[in-house]
Formats: structure tokens, sequence, C-alpha cells
């Protein structure tokens, strides 16, 4: 399935919702937003992760100066030209405004002003304490509060309770999904669909595993193995085709479109021994040690994970792990500690190579020099 | 610079507050090493805090430098050790008077040194941010943060750290710790929104960062001392709005107009840590500001009616120095109110809140819902608000290049400033100190044709 046809169903998908009476509800895609309490009290989720090009970007200019992320520069992009594939974006009923960086305020904001989308908050405390923790309660029952005014009624807890083992189970099979031994390009786009359609997208899912486990294609043989890390690639990026036209296939997504998002699962134990569901969401939040949003200890806590999952790798397979740190041009996040990430990685004598860009077209043979270099050090 | 240098020479508040900006080195040594204080560092305006524990020095950390002062104004900051200050600047402004060419030189040269010296080390301190492992997309200001902490962090017991909208702020506070032999982190997380109870949270979280300075200080929170240091935070406040928006407001100035904007510059950046004294710098503020009220009653000083009131914003995180002075030139006066613009020069509502560490709870979560921490919307509200405040005539915002915070927002000002206040307005790039100084007098002189 290829991004014209992934979008294309998926506006039909959205058009039928909305038919049904469903309001949308979008953001800047991060892992902190409680999707789930979105989808309980009946909105669609719609998380932005679609790249950027020349064209998009360029539009973003009248809003934000050209040193913005290229990421956001391209949402704020995809609501400004409306390319035909993006209709859907016509569908959206509000747009949360949220923190996960200043840009995801910024580009939200501008998104929900000048393109005349409701505005919804939902904003995260940088540091991880008790009472960051009492701050992102405060956050949940404050946006509950928003929803259940527009939607004249209140969200019970069974619901979001429901809501929550939907997504929960959602993401368990992704994780068994993520460990197949496939082509990253054709998992990559599992996850975008999964995280775009979300527990709809469950039996789709498990039928293509069902698929996916009997035609292994032990891409690993002849393929160098990457981690990739830093930002996402989000739908209609040609990154990883270029890493697989080097020579590498991508094992691991540590990303938001990626572990970042399934490796959230909620184990039995917990959702039975927590009561109230928005504890649980807290529960979340807390243990999301590897997103990047989150200070002071964003950097030590990446490098133990990924350290960990070389070393497993390596033990598993006998095979070293590349890793690619990718780096959206001006993410803020990402890019302060990448020379610091790679300097103390290679210490440990893990490879590891920061490949900046932006979506502009020309970087492409860049890239694809710089990207077949590290393979061939691997 | 001559005729700026010839106005400042003759307030003494001013060269008092230069020579302690620029002499913090000698005076945090005697503190550290022979008052055995310990240092804290902080930046932006967030320093009020470490003022509660009397062993405990905050400093900015740039004034931890050695600068490359003029020989001269050691030996005035010596003199009126002796004579006192007043009669040192007195004596200089005599001297200046009398015309002698020599000396005339050698005054000029100091207070020229004050300004450029501070920003000579600005332009250091980035580059050894960037070769530090920086990237070069981040701000101007974080680079030179960072590059401060590489070459004077082992000097500090702790760094004070307030979470803040700034992404790059707060991931630029994290990566600190890279730093080799990184001093202690000491986070006051400040929650984005005032929603439910999330100003007793900071209050908790204020009283989290109390209980570690206290670990560092060895002796235990008093908050009297917090509360009375609040006051003097409090006049400082006052003096610094009385300067902003009754003096330069006026009609008439205590002195040239490009002299008026140094001042406030100089100002801009002491009162990030109030030069490690704030009862000090309390006195030179009421002095600074005796001194302009007496100079403008007595008509010592110059009639500016006519000419135009710019405000250039945002300056705090980088900007072109030269800008004042090119303004000047071109027949305007050039005013900066950063701090106010983000909510900053608010009073510590101590009058109105008996729990001291409660009432900083209050000034900071303002200040984050509706000036440092706000959305554009917001944010540029702010910038309307003192324009109007101050009265201005045309607005230079300063777009600087790696900032996704404060100085992205020009769009939407824009077009607010064509709505409500109907004043021209221009926005400037600026990267580094000095690499763009002949784009900026173009666009100026361009700008400035707008009021002739």
């Amino acid at each position: 399935m290829d991004n014209l046809e992934l979008l294309s169903e998926y506006t039909l998908f959205l058009r039928e919702k909305k038919q049904e009476g469903k309001k949308v509800i979008a953001f800047i895609s991060h892992d902190n937003i409680p999707e789930e309490l979105l989808a309980a009290a009946g909105f669609i989720p719609l998380r932005l992760i679609f790249a950027g090009n020349d064209e998009l970007m360029d539009a973003s200019n009248d809003y934000l100066p050209t040193s913005t992320c290229a990421f956001v520069q391209s949402c704020i992009g995809l609501f400004s030209l409306k390319p035909s594939q993006y209709k859907f974006l016509d569908l959206i009923d509000y747009f949360i405004v949220s923190n996960h960086c200043v840009s995801d305020i910024c580009a939200s904001e501008i998104i929900s002003k000048y393109f005349s989308i409701s505005r919804l908050n939902f904003y995260v405390s940088y540091t991880k304490n008790e009472n960051s923790l009492k701050y992102f309660k405060l956050e949940l029952l404050e946006l509950k509060k928003k929803l259940e005014k527009i939607i004249g009624t209140e969200i019970h807890d069974e619901d979001l309770i429901k809501s929550i083992e939907k997504y929960n189970n959602l993401k368990k099979k992704l994780l068994e999904f993520s460990s197949l031994d496939i082509k990253g390009s054709e998992k990559s786009k599992i996850f975008q669909k999964a995280m775009l359609y979300g527990p709809y997208f469950l039996p789709e899912l498990e039928s293509y595993y069902e698929k996916y486990i009997n035609f292994q294609t032990s891409e690993s043989v002849n393929s160098k193995d990457i981690l990739l890390t830093g930002g996402s690639v989000f739908i209609n990026d040609g990154l990883i085709n270029l890493i697989e036209e080097g020579g590498g296939n991508i094992i691991f997504f540590d990303s938001w479109v990626g572990s970042n998002y399934f490796s959230q699962i909620f184990e039995s134990a917990i959702l039975e021994s927590i009561e109230n569901p928005y504890d649980i969401l807290v529960h979340r939040f807390k243990n999301n040690i590897y997103g990047d949003h989150s200070v002071p200890n964003f950097l030590e806590n990446k490098i133990t994970q990924i350290e960990k999952i070389y070393q497993d790798h390596l033990k598993k397979t006998g095979r070293k792990l590349g890793i690619i740190n990718h780096i959206i041009k001006f993410c803020d996040h990402i890019s302060i500690m990448s020379s610091h990430l790679k300097n103390r990685l290679q210490e440990k004598g893990i490879q590891v190579l920061n490949l900046e860009r932006d979506y502009s077209r020309a970087i492409r043979g860049q890239l694809a020099t710089r990207i077949e270099a590290f393979l061939e050090m691997i | 610079m001559s005729l700026i240098a010839d106005e400042i020479v003759r307030f003494s508040s001013v060269l008092r507050i230069s020579y302690n900006l620029l002499t913090g080195r000698d005076y945090l040594k005697r503190k550290k090493f022979r008052e055995k204080k310990k240092l804290i560092s902080v930046a932006l305006p967030f320093s009020d805090l470490v003022y509660g524990f009397p062993d405990l020095v905050p400093v900015f950390p740039i004034r931890m430098h050695q600068f490359e002062m003029h020989k001269y104004l050691t030996y005035l900051g010596s003199a009126s050790g002796i004579f006192g200050w007043k009669t040192v600047s007195n004596f200089l402004g005599f001297i200046k008077n009398l015309g002698i060419g020599d000396i005339n030189k050698i005054i000029d040269e100091i207070i020229e040194n004050v300004i450029d010296t501070v920003n000579k080390k600005y332009n250091e301190m980035y580059e050894l941010g960037i070769e530090n492992g920086v990237p070069t997309d981040f701000c101007y200001g974080i680079k030179s943060l960072y590059g401060m902490h590489v070459s004077k962090g082992k000097n500090v017991e702790a760094n004070l750290n307030y979470t803040i909208r700034c992404s790059a702020w707060n991931k630029y506070l994290e990566s600190l710790k890279t730093i080799e032999n990184p001093a202690k982190q000491i986070w006051v997380d400040v929650p984005p929104r005032n929603i439910g109870n999330a100003l007793e949270l900071l209050t908790e979280n204020l009283y989290d960062g109390i209980r570690e300075l206290e670990k560092i200080s060895g002796n235990n929170y008093d908050r009297s001392i917090l509360r009375n240091h609040f006051q003097v935070a409090n006049d400082i406040r006052s003096y610094y709005k009385t300067i902003l928006y009754e003096i330069s407001t006026s009609d008439f100035y205590p002195c040239n107009p490009a002299t008026f904007s140094e001042i406030l510059v100089i100002l801009n950046n002491s009162f990030q840590d109030y030069n490690s004294n704030a009862k000090r710098y309390r006195d030179n503020m009421a002095s600074l500001v005796k001194e302009m009220k007496e100079r403008i009653r007595n008509k010592i000083g110059m009639d500016v009616h006519n000419m135009p009131r710019i405000l250039i914003t945002p300056m705090f995180g980088g900007w072109e120095p030269k800008s004042h002075e090119i303004i000047y030139e071109l027949g305007g006066r050039a005013l900066y109110a950063d701090w106010d613009v983000l909510l900053l020069l608010e009073d510590i509502p101590i009058t109105k809140v008996s729990d001291p560490v409660e009432a900083y709870a209050h000034y900071l979560m303002k200040a984050t819902t509706n000036g440092i921490g706000c959305d554009n919307d917001a944010l540029s509200d702010s910038y309307l608000r003192i324009a109007k405040k101050i009265n201005a005539d045309g607005l230079v915002f300063i777009e600087l290049f790696g900032c996704h915070s404060v100085s992205n927002c020009f769009s939407m000002l824009k077009e607010k400033i064509r709505r409500e206040l109907e004043i021209p307005s221009i926005s400037l790039t600026f990267n580094k100190i000095g690499e763009n100084v002949e784009q900026v007098k173009t666009r100026l002189g361009a700008f400035m044709e707008m009021f002739r």
C-alpha cells in the first residue's frame, strides 16, 4: 500500500465517522496526549504524523520564521496549502494546543487561530516528580471537563477504562508485530497506519501479523541492522527507503512512531490495581522516561536504553546495531543532545550517525551519501 | 561613542552598576574564598530565591569572567573605595569639562570598554558553546550561556533551573550536565498553566528547591530573610519601572537618548542577578533614579520631544548592540523593556500573601501565564501592552535566529500592531553580535525614514 492509498482510505474512514456523528480532534503527535480519553468521549483522535516537503515548509513562512522545526513547518503548510490528498484535514473540529516543545505550542496555536479550528489545551510539565504527576492529572481532568462540555454528557470511568484497554490491545499487538523479521519500511507503514486509525486498525493489524509471521524474509541476513532513534519517520517520508537502498534495515524504531508508542503498555496487574482510570494515565506519564520531552534525565535514560537494546541484540544475533539519530532540522529536543549522545555511545563502542535533515528534496542526495558511508563503516 | 561616554560618566550610579557588573570576578572570588560563601548559577531574572540564604551568592555566569577592563576603570574603582563614587564621578566630569584631550580619551575608552567588553565576552562564550557541542541552530543566548558554563561552571555549587515554556531552554539546562564535573542541578518545575491547585504545586516545588538550597547552604531557610529580600527586589522593580515608564516617556531626558539606551542595556544585563548583591543594586538603582530626576529638574540633559520612541524587543536572548546608536544617529531614541514584556518586573506580592514562598509562586505563575510562559497570542499582546505603556512610535522586533519561543511571533504581532497601534514596525534578524551591522544600518535607515 502506498501513501496515497493510505491517505485516500483514511479520508473515507474519517468521512464515514463524521457521518456517524463523530467529531475529530487533531494534535501534533506526541507521546503524552491521552488519546484514550478523546476516544472515550466519542471523538476520533487524529495524530498529525505526516512528513513535509519544500512546498509545505515554504507555506509556513507566512507564520513562523524559517528557523523553525521542519516538521511543524510542514504541519502548518498542510493547513495552509491543503494538498488534495490531505483534504480530510477539513474534517477536523478541534485542535489540541500542547507543549511537547515550544514549536508544538506555536504551530498548534497558529493552526487553531488562522485556520479557524476550535482550540483545546493540554500542557505537560517538563520534569517528573510527584507534583508534575499531580499536575498531569489536573490537565487530564481539565480536558475531561472541556470534552464533556462539548459532548454535553459525562465521560464515564468505565468508558475510559474500555478505551484504555482497546489502545492497550493495539499496542500489545504492535509490540508483537515489531519483533517480526521483516523490512523496516513494511513495519513503519504498519506503525503509521496503526497510530492514524487507532484501535479501529486492530483487526487489520492481526491479519497483517498472521500474514507476515509466515513470510518473514530474514532481511537481517542481507543488510546492516539499524536502530533509528530521535525524530520519527512520518507518513510520506522517503528516509527509510534511503536507508534500505543503502543496505540498511531498521530493526528498532525508537521514536514516537515506533516503540515510544507501543512500549507504553499497561500490564494487567496495573489495570487491575489502579481503580481510577485517570491515575492509570498518570502512571503511564510517570513511566514515560524515554520520551524526549522530559528533563533532566533524558540523555542518561536514552543512553542506557540504547545500550541495552544494542547489547541484547548483539547477544541474540551476534550482530552489531548501527544507530541513526534522526534529527529534524531545528528540533530543540533531539538536536541539543545529539553530539553528547553520539560521543557517549561511541565511547561504549556503539556507532552513531547524527543525521540532520529537513524535508527539502535537495538534501536527498546528501542524506543518501551520509547513510551509505555510515553503513559501510558498520 | 564619545557622547555616550560623556553622559554616562556623569551618572555615578551607572558607573557603580557597570563597575559591579564587570568586576564580578573579584567580588565573587572574595565571597567564595575569603568569606566561604557558595555561588549559585542563575540565568534570566530568577535569582530571588537564592537571596533567601545569606551564605549563598547568585551569579549570572558571565560575571565570573575576567573582563578586559580598562586599567583606569580599575583605578576608578580603587579611588571610589577611598573617595566614594560620587566624588570620583564629579571629578571626572570636571576634568572632562576642562577639555583635556588625553583624559577625555581615557574616559571615553573606559565607558566604551564597559559596553563593548561585555559583548565581546558574549561572542567568546558563543564560540565556546559551539566548540563544545551546542548545535549552531540554537539561539545566541543558549550558545553563549553554555559557553559560560563550560568556562566557569566549575566555580558554582549548583545551577538553579526553572522550567519555562521554551523547550530549548529546558533542554539546555539539562545539557549542562554534560559538562565535565557538572554542578548540582536544582530544578523548580513551573506548571505550564494556572489550573486547579497548580499554584499550590508550584509553591511546593519552590519549597523543594529551598530544601536543596538548604543542603548547600547548611543553614535553615528563614522566611523573614526571604521576605526582606523580596521587599528589596520589589524596590528594584519599582525603580526599574520608574526609569522605563516615567523617565523614558518624558520629553526631556537626563542624558542623550543613546546614553539612555546604554543604561537600559546595562540594567537589562545586571537585573538577572542584581550584580550578586541585591541591596547594593537597590541602592544604586535608587541613586540612578534620583540622579536622573535631579538632572531633569535642573534641565541638564536633552530635549527629546521630537525624537520618535522606538521599542526594540526581544533583546535578552541576543541582539545587535549597535542598534540604539544607529537609531540615535537617525534621529530616534531606542528603548528596551524586555523584562516587563515577560512580566518579570511585576511585584512579588508579599503584602497580599503572607508566606513569601507562596507570594513568589504567585509572581512566577503570573509571568508564566501572561509573560514568559504564555502562548504567542498572549505574548504578542504583551509586546503591544509595553509599546502602549512607553508610547512607542515604532517597534523593532528582533527575530533571533534559532529562537522558537519569544521571537517568532512577529507575523501575529505585526498584524496586531497594524490593527491596534497603527505604528510602523520592522523585524531584524540576528545571529551574532557584530555579524550584520551594515544590514542593520540599512534596514533601520529605511525604517527611520518613516518618521520624517
